[in-house]
């Protein structure tokens, strides 16, 4: 395990790792942990995510628009590059309610075409599937790729 | 086309969940338009602590603003705020976000069961009639926890 877990005290404080030039990563208060070589991406709940304050879930909007972050950061870092793509449809599954906590999300190329690329994500608290979501970038020309959000840190 | 509650109950009922103490609302700044006949329509201003680096607002607050004007639709739709919890979302990106501007989002609840509702709509720069992202989702009806006009708030 390598150090760049830190804690997190609350989403507008966030210590970022990632991007943090975009307002937004910070508003979803986003970090990420290498364990055993993969690199995790974590979110803590925060009362600005909530969905169902009365039940206390995250939002569905805020837990796919982690997913769309993440399967963006690790396509950029596969391909190497210093913009964010950016996705042209996403498809969200919520298979179980994400109650506050923290999110772990693990992302996976499935394939990287020519023209398209998929990556699915998974969304995990406490070990247990709460989402995947599956994102579609054109990567060729003419793609809307790199009009996502500007350079990611590393 | 019959409507048993006027269009002002569906409104307030609208107000009680939405436009209160909701804290993503609030940091939104999300407002009901209107809603009507399982027709939903909800704004968000431009807002600098939201945006992507580029001055426009981040696709992730249009995504979620789709999903809450889904629930809204389907809370018309249902004529109540019984709890609903979303099991899917397409959402197709068909242009970036102008900068600095705000978002529109207009849904419809097309149809739904006694377990599921299934829904379909639109995403905006407010001000702008060409779409920004088609959205299409369904969710589960009589989720977990208690009905959101329940008065009963200490139970969460």
């Amino acid at each position: 395990m390598t150090g760049l877990v830190r804690p997190i005290p609350d989403c507008t404080e966030a210590a970022m790792v990632l991007v943090p030039a975009v307002p937004f990563h910070r508003f979803l208060g986003m970090r990420e942990e290498v364990v055993e070589g993969e690199t995790r991406y974590l979110m803590d709940f925060c009362e600005n995510h909530v969905g169902n304050p009365l039940i206390r879930t995250f939002h569905g909007g805020v837990l796919a628009s982690f997913g769309e972050v993440v399967a963006a950061t690790h396509l950029a870092r596969s391909l190497a590059r210093v913009e964010l793509p950016a996705c042209s449809t996403l498809t969200f599954d919520y298979l179980r309610p994400a109650f506050a906590g923290t999110i772990c999300a693990v992302p996976h190329i499935g394939r990287a075409g020519r023209r398209i690329t998929t990556v699915s994500v998974q969304l995990r608290v406490e070990n247990k599937l709460v989402c995947i979501g599956r994102f579609l970038f054109p990567v060729g020309r003419g793609s809307l790729g790199g009009s996502a959000c500007p350079a990611v840190g590393t | 086309m019959s409507h048993m509650k006027p269009e002002l109950d569906q409104a307030a009922m609208a107000k009680a969940f939405f436009g209160s103490q909701h804290p993503l609302f609030n940091a939104f700044g999300i407002d009901v338009v209107a809603v009507v006949d399982a027709r939903a329509e909800m704004t968000m201003p431009f807002s600098e602590t939201l945006a992507d680096g580029h001055r426009a607002l981040h696709r992730g607050t249009l995504v979620t603003l789709l999903d809450t004007t889904c629930g809204l639709a389907i809370f018309s739709a249902l004529r109540s705020l019984r709890p609903i919890a979303t099991i899917d979302l397409r959402v197709d990106y068909l242009r970036a976000i102008p900068a600095g501007s705000g978002l529109r989002a207009v849904v419809e609840c097309i149809g739904w069961t006694d377990s599921v509702a299934f829904v379909s709509g639109r995403g905006y720069a407010v001000g702008d009639k060409m779409p920004l992202a088609t959205v299409t989702g369904s969710f589960a009806i009589d989720t977990l926890g208690p009905a959101f006009d329940t008065t009963d708030r200490s139970a969460a």
